[in-house]
């Protein structure tokens, strides 16, 4: 069964459980939207997505209103546009004006609507100075609320997505703010730094501190790939800016965890460029002399190229093998790297060393 | 995953993550730790529970965090698993909740396993495992009435000498219940590396070529042979914890390691220690130097996740596409590059066949080599790069490039045709505690780091939240020691026969009385100078999550 | 080592204890957080964290209640004085009042602002810890420290031209006693609801055209009817008791002088519906009240008019008062469940409304006080007697405040369909000598703002959108020369402000903003283009916000902009 309804004029058959946003969207029908979060329960917290449905006394938040037979709606009607416009200026007479330098520039729903309705920025309100900068310890998320709106879409995903609670909401009226548990630290409220607030925040209110300063969403090429730790599988998006990789943003369109990531697989990135990595084969110098290996510390390391490294890995494996049998060589390919390069490992074994002594950590 | 195969035909994960999360009525989750090592997938069943009611009984000595989500909180002695789940099962069939059906229709063995679990009254089992006789009926009577169920378990389940008869009586559970080859059921070893479930498909085990096609069977043999165009072994080969004890057997005189480092993650590193100081060569392929390095002859420099392009598969079989963001720094390479060209060096001089389709190495990308790896491996045969990139969503068995994959395993009937029921009895742990060693310690890892540290250590943000090993001990006992956590006497000493670590100890009601809990993230309070090599006989897999060690403040 | 912090203590054994006194119910976070700030003087982090683990709901959740209800507080206090800023206290001059208590009080005391107390007709009006106090002059300041808390009114004897229905015990019956309750044929109307089939008792309702008696008019008899329809079980009666807009304070008269009359309403309601368990929501500064409501419970119950198996009718009926804790929204229906079950009080998304999805999801009857004072009488004596009390178009009577400089302000029962001539000089003696009519606020704080013109409209539920003066919950302040509507504005925005919960962008920036233009037009700093932003505020709250908070701040702002266009003008321009 499906409902008649008009958008802007259009008729369009939508679905009874249907609200006016998701007929909307789903007909290509543009309603703008700052609390609204496909993957959260509609809360109708900020009132940018009023439309004007025939025949109400006021007009209607599309996140929240179900559809029904009959109803006419306009989602670009003056009332709409005058209301949209109020609220966004309402939002941004308290609201940091700090595009320049600020972290989400580029990558902010509040910037794109300001855009979109032209509006400016009041001369009255707070500006965002209410709250210092900052503000919380963690050590990936940087907490600004001078730029919060107050959607509360923080506070969703933390109860919704990650289930932990750590973020509400405190204070009321024109005070309202989110805190962290009891107003404590977000770490003794108990979060797991999931980073799922950081993804959810529309605005600069709280971004990654790990990424600080390393370039913003318009410097930055995203590469979809997937996770380097658990099992689980969850795909990332990994920013680059001047091949570097800079952090870690959700990919909505992840199969098995959407928007979801933990802690190492949104913060855990940046083993990646640590000075430790090895950059050059490493060979012990009794190698190079062709001395017999020392009994117990086995002497200093010497970068060499790559031809010397895989010879002479080449010519010992080979020795082992030639000497004392293809058994005699052990083989241990990782659970970290790609399935061809298992593959290979496996084929390496069995083909060129002739064993079957191939395991890798899956028992440990 | 011999367990699973034992009983099914296959050794996977039977289900994926979307229908449990979304389907299973219960939950029952032993021996894994969900949120802090599968966090996501921890979510996952927090959201089940939260919003859509379902039901989580937590099997775990350990009050882990999960347990805050939980209906139920079985909290079994370390080592006692079979015990707790033949007693479960005991009054599931008294109080003929068992799905007749589905085991009349699909399962064999079944007299004789009832009759083993029928031993195992509630009340003995109560004392065995000191879970309260109240809460086995409570949990019975749960899984019961809940269906489907989905079983989860990790490495609380196969990390002891009796492994793979846990994850056979866990194979029991479910189908006593008929709860196999559905959404929401089935029997769900959650992996625990980003890609154990691709090394294990694609032949990184001693027994099996890639696909799980056994080293053994002649045909098989044959066909890789034919393949690769060299003579093949049709011995199985040694597993990690043999390999590395072979060096002072004089087995094992050559080792080459790729992205591992058995000093951190195996059992006993004494142990290992010396072994690796016996090894006449040990090449290791590697991101950083590792506790490994220091017996390393060579050291290669590999290339991270974030540098190369090809597939991971994950814990439910699920093939996805890693993709290059950014070059290996210096001159470190692929690491599939570096196996190649030091294959082609061994190969220098030697004939293969030249009638063999894959004897040669010459790849271009890892879309080359996932293409020979589809024409050998049927779980992978339709499996491309290029199916990948389109966006189609794989999970093995795929059997043909226009085959779609297999969420579910064993609907409607097993790998291997009929599911076999295990009687299971009782198998103490190698080592109890006793008055030298009066503690029992588990091993593990906790949510901000991984593994043996080596990435996670060079995080900052993870190392300022956890920066040092923590060894969790109850309240109770720490009293009676005079450990506070701020006071002075906060470090402590644990030991075992095999060694000794010091580390500041987690006063915390998240382990009970006379256990204590340590990780192997820390190069220098790591767990595994007190583990010990004692291995479930088929799987070969250590015992880590049991130890006796004697405690002190340090 | 900063994963110190993610280690839990246990929870402090006080706590723990105080929690399984309450079962550990998570509905019972604003009672335990209540009693925990009376142990200790005032509430820390510490101990709403503690709270809040052992009633396994979020840290936040308490942090975040403790910090929405005005009666919560985490600064240390030993004693305290409230002092109403609603605007007939305001009108009163309250502010005297409160600086000549602060003048006085030691270190001992804290004095702060509440909004409306309910006591207008005790106004300048206080609340020294939970006792109700007024009219405080100035000159009572030491007295009142002392223990003196004025006199309060007690409606006993009916003025001229009243028609008395739910006030018709008032004096007759000692609200203390059932007894005395009985006599005066409290629970008749349960008695006969009682031998008749719960449709039946629904259709007598329906039949009189009871219109509820909050401020918006839904008739009674259809909600009730939704209910009884409602699908799943259990179902919920709850009183709306959380009377906390300014000018009105009919439900706590109506509580004072025959509480039973409620109580029967109430479950009379329950056995319309098929709920057996009720709540009065009562507004945390009616603290004398509610203690009054508890006791005729109990008496009740004893009596076996409440409780299980009434009168061996096999109809079980449980009342529960719970007690808010400072909370204008609360009052909105949706808000008032939120509160009820041990959150911040914060509208809804509506539908689902109440009566199919109400408390904990479950279908609930929500009606106010006054509501359920008529049904007892409605069921008692018919749908024809309540019909037969007035010839005006709505049927029965309706509880009428008149407040400011008339001869007899206060409280009494009329008919509907009174126009505000009529109020002031029939009913309330005429204005005093000296005082001309200027304006007057109806309603209530959300209602209209309306000069001489609308006089002689009659007034009902229809009349607000109607004419522009509206009935509200019955509330009628008059103004004289000496008050500016601008500042009576300010003084009401000024409370919306304070009020609003913060949910929704409109209202939360709208009532702050207005508020700060409102101020500045009153300081004699107002600016070229105030007017036309007040109008443009009041429109996007009226528009815009989420609930009848937001939607009718707008409604005295329009209203007042639109009759004294030419005061506004000149306060703009300074």
């Amino acid at each position: 069964m499906t409902v008649n309804i008009t958008i802007n004029g259009q008729k369009i058959q939508a679905q009874p459980e249907q609200t006016i946003l998701e007929a909307a969207r789903e007909h290509g029908i543009n309603i703008p939207t700052l609390c609204y979060h496909k993957d959260l329960s509609p809360t109708g917290n900020c009132r940018i997505c009023m439309v004007d449905v025939k025949g109400a006394r006021f007009l209607q938040a599309a996140c929240a209103t179900q559809v029904w037979e009959g109803m006419e709606i306009e989602t670009h009607g003056e009332k709409s546009i005058v209301s949209r416009k109020m609220t966004l200026e309402m939002m941004l007479a308290n609201h940091p004006v700090d595009c320049l330098t600020c972290e989400a520039n580029g990558d902010c729903e509040l910037q794109d609507l300001a855009y979109e309705y032209r509006v400016e920025v009041p001369e009255w309100g707070t500006k965002g100075t209410h709250y210092p900068v900052d503000s919380d310890p963690n050590p990936f998320i940087f907490v600004d609320f001078n730029k919060c709106i107050l959607c509360r879409r923080c506070v969703q995903a933390c109860a919704e997505i990650q289930v932990r609670d750590v973020w509400g909401v405190a204070q009321r009226g024109f005070d309202e703010t989110i805190v962290a548990g009891a107003d404590t630290t977000m770490l003794e409220a108990r979060c797991e730094s999931c980073g799922q607030c950081v993804a959810y925040c529309p605005t600069g209110a709280l971004t990654s501190k790990i990424s600080r300063g390393l370039g913003r969403a318009p410097q930055v090429t995203k590469v979809t790939t997937t996770c380097t730790y658990c099992g689980v599988g969850c795909q990332l998006d990994l920013n680059v800016k001047d091949g570097k990789v800079i952090g870690v943003t959700s990919n909505p369109d992840a199969p098995v965890n959407g928007m979801a990531l933990c802690v190492k697989g949104r913060y855990g990135w940046d083993f990646i460029h640590h000075p430790d990595r090895l950059t050059k084969p490493l060979v012990r110098q009794y190698l190079l002399s062709d001395q017999p290996k020392p009994k117990g510390k086995l002497g200093e390391w010497v970068e060499v190229d790559w031809d010397t490294a895989l010879d002479i890995t080449a010519r010992k494996l080979s020795h082992a093998r030639d000497t004392f049998g293809p058994d005699s060589v052990g083989i241990l390919t990782s659970a970290k790297c790609l399935n061809e390069e298992n593959y290979l490992m496996n084929k390496f074994a069995r083909q060129v060393v002739g064993t079957n002594n191939i395991d890798h950590c899956a028992r440990l | 995953m011999a367990g699973l195969a034992a009983s099914f035909g296959s050794g996977a994960m039977s289900n994926s993550m979307d229908d449990i999360a979304g389907q299973a009525q219960a939950f029952f989750v032993i021996g894994s730790n969900t949120t802090e090592q599968h966090p996501v997938f921890g979510t996952m069943l927090r959201r089940a529970v939260r919003f859509r009611g379902a039901k989580l009984i937590v099997a775990d000595p350990r009050r882990i965090d999960l347990v805050d989500f939980a209906t139920l909180h079985l909290q079994q002695k370390p080592g006692t698993d079979i015990v707790l789940l033949n007693g479960l099962m005991h009054i599931i069939l008294q109080n003929g909740w068992e799905d007749e059906r589905f085991i009349a229709e699909r399962c064999e063995g079944f007299e004789e396993f009832k009759e083993t679990v029928m031993r195992y009254t509630p009340q003995m089992v109560s004392e065995t495992t000191s879970v309260p006789v109240e809460k086995l009926h409570q949990a019975a009577e749960i899984m019961g009435t809940h269906k489907p169920m989905a079983v989860m378990w990790a490495m609380g389940i196969t990390q002891h000498i009796s492994g793979v008869p846990n994850v056979l009586n866990l194979a029991n559970l479910q189908m006593l219940l008929g709860n196999m080859g559905i959404p929401g059921g089935g029997v769900n070893p959650l992996r625990g590396q980003n890609n154990v479930q691709g090394a294990c498909d694609l032949g990184g085990l001693p027994n099996v070529y890639p696909g799980y096609q056994k080293v053994t069977v002649a045909e098989h043999n044959r066909k890789f042979e034919a393949a690769w165009g060299a003579p093949l072994s049709d011995k199985i080969g040694a597993t990690v914890t043999e390999i590395i004890p072979d060096i002072l057997e004089g087995k094992t005189h050559a080792l080459y390691i790729l992205g591992e480092d058995p000093l951190m993650s195996d059992p006993d590193t004494a142990h290992i220690r010396k072994c690796m100081e016996a090894v006449d060569f040990l090449v290791l392929q590697e991101l950083f130097p590792s506790e490994t390095s220091h017996y390393a002859d060579v050291m290669l420099p590999g290339a991270s996740f974030a540098e190369k392009t090809g597939t991971f598969t994950n814990t439910e079989r699920r093939i996805q596409m890693v993709h290059k963001a950014v070059d290996p720094p210096g001159e470190a390479l692929p690491d599939w590059k570096i196996i190649t060209r030091l294959a082609k060096r061994m190969l220098h001089g030697r004939t293969l066949s030249p009638d063999a389709p894959y004897a040669g190495w010459e790849y271009s990308s890892t879309a080359d080599v996932m293409i020979e790896t589809a024409a050998l491996t049927p779980l992978y045969a339709g499996v491309t790069h290029e199916r990948l990139e389109r966006g189609e969503r794989l999970q093995w068995p795929v059997k043909a490039l226009d085959h779609p994959g297999t969420p579910i395993l064993h609907v409607g009937q097993f790998s291997r045709g009929k599911g076999i029921f295990h009687p299971i009895d009782h198998i103490p742990p190698a080592e109890e505690p006793d008055e030298d060693y009066p503690f029992v310690m588990s091993t593990g890892r906790v949510i901000y780091h991984w593994h043996g540290g080596q990435m996670t250590r060079r995080a900052q943000g993870l190392l300022e939240v956890y920066s040092e090993a923590l060894i969790e001990i109850n309240p109770d006992d720490a009293a009676r020691m005079g450990i506070t956590t701020n006071g002075s006497a906060q470090r402590v000493r644990v030991s075992s026969r095999r060694g000794s670590i010091e580390a500041q100890a987690w006063v915390t009601d998240r382990v009970p009385p006379g256990m204590v809990y340590a990780n192997f993230h820390f190069p220098d309070a790591s767990a595994n100078e007190l583990t010990q090599a004692a291995l479930d006989p088929v799987a070969k897999i250590p015992e880590y999550k049991v130890t006796a060690v004697h405690v002190e403040p340090a | 080592m900063t994963n110190k912090r993610i280690i839990h203590q246990p929870i402090q054994p006080e706590i723990q204890e105080l929690a399984a006194e309450y079962g550990n119910d998570s509905e019972s976070i604003l009672s335990i957080l209540t009693r925990l700030q009376e142990l200790h003087g005032s509430l820390s982090p510490e101990i709403i964290t503690d709270a809040a683990r052992a009633l396994s709901v979020p840290a936040h959740q308490a942090y975040g209640m403790a910090t929405f209800y005005s009666m919560l507080f985490l600064e240390p206090r030993k004693q305290i004085v409230h002092v109403c800023d609603g605007p007939v206290c305001w009108t009163k001059n309250a502010a005297a009042t409160h600086k000549a208590i602060e003048a006085i009080a030691n270190d001992d005391w804290t004095v702060e602002r509440a909004s409306c107390l309910g006591l207008c007709d005790s106004a300048p009006a206080v609340l020294v810890n939970n006792e109700q106090a007024g009219p405080v002059l100035p000159e009572d300041a030491a007295k009142l420290l002392e223990g003196w808390r004025g006199t309060p009114n007690g409606y006993t004897t009916p003025r001229k031209g009243e028609v008395r229905a739910m006030m018709a015990n008032a004096g007759k019956v000692d609200p203390k006693s059932i007894d005395s309750a009985l006599e005066h044929g409290a629970y008749d109307g349960l008695k006969k609801a009682l031998g008749m089939t719960p449709e039946a008792v629904v259709a007598v309702v329906d039949a009189s055209g009871l219109q509820g008696r909050g401020g918006a008019g839904f008739p009674v008899g259809r909600k009730w009817k939704f209910v009884a329809q409602a699908r799943n079980t259990p179902k919920y009666v709850i009183c709306n008791a959380d009377e906390s807009e300014p000018l009105i304070f009919k439900d706590r008269v109506l509580i004072e002088t025959n509480p039973h009359q409620i109580l029967a309403g109430m479950a009379i309601a329950g056995y319309a519906c098929g709920a057996s368990e009720a709540f009065i929501y009562i507004r945390g500064e009616y603290a004398a009240q509610a203690r009054l409501l508890e006791g005729a419970i109990e008496q009740a119950e004893e009596k076996g008019w409440l409780g299980d198996n009434i009168q061996g009718s096999g109809f079980s009926f449980h009342v529960h008062v719970h007690r808010g804790a400072g909370a204008y929204i609360c009052g909105e229906e949706t808000a008032l469940i939120e509160s009820l079950e041990g959150k911040r009080g914060e509208p809804r998304l509506r539908p689902p409304y109440p009566p199919t999805a109400g408390y904990r999801g479950l279908p609930t009857l929500v009606n106010n006080v006054e509501s359920f004072a008529a049904a007892a009488n409605i069921v008692r004596n018919g749908a024809d007697w309540w019909r037969s009390l007035s010839d005006y178009e709505t049927p029965g009577t309706k509880l009428y405040i008149l407040l400011g400089p008339v001869e007899n302000p206060g409280l009494f029962e009329a008919p509907f369909g009174l126009t505000l001539r009529q109020i002031i000089d029939e009913f309330g003696g005429g204005m005093l000598p000296g005082s001309e009519f200027r304006c007057a606020l109806t309603g209530g704080a959300a209602g209209t703002i309306v000069d001489e013109t609308l006089l002689d409209v009659p007034i009902d539920y229809a009349s607000g959108s109607r004419y522009g003066i509206s009935l509200g919950a019955g509330a009628f302040m008059v103004c004289d020369q000496t008050t500016s509507p601008v500042a009576l504005l300010q003084v009401l925005l000024h409370f919306f402000a304070a009020e609003s919960c913060g949910k929704c962008t409109p209202c939360r920036v709208g009532t702050w903003r207005s508020k700060e233009i409102l101020t500045r037009m009153v300081n004699g700093q107002g600016q070229p283009g105030d007017v036309e932003e007040l109008k443009a505020l009041a429109d996007h709250m009226q528009s815009a916000s989420f609930c009848g908070l937001g939607q009718s701040a707008g409604v005295p702002m329009n209203s007042a902009i639109q009759h004294f266009a030419q005061a506004f003008e000149k306060a703009a321009n300074g």
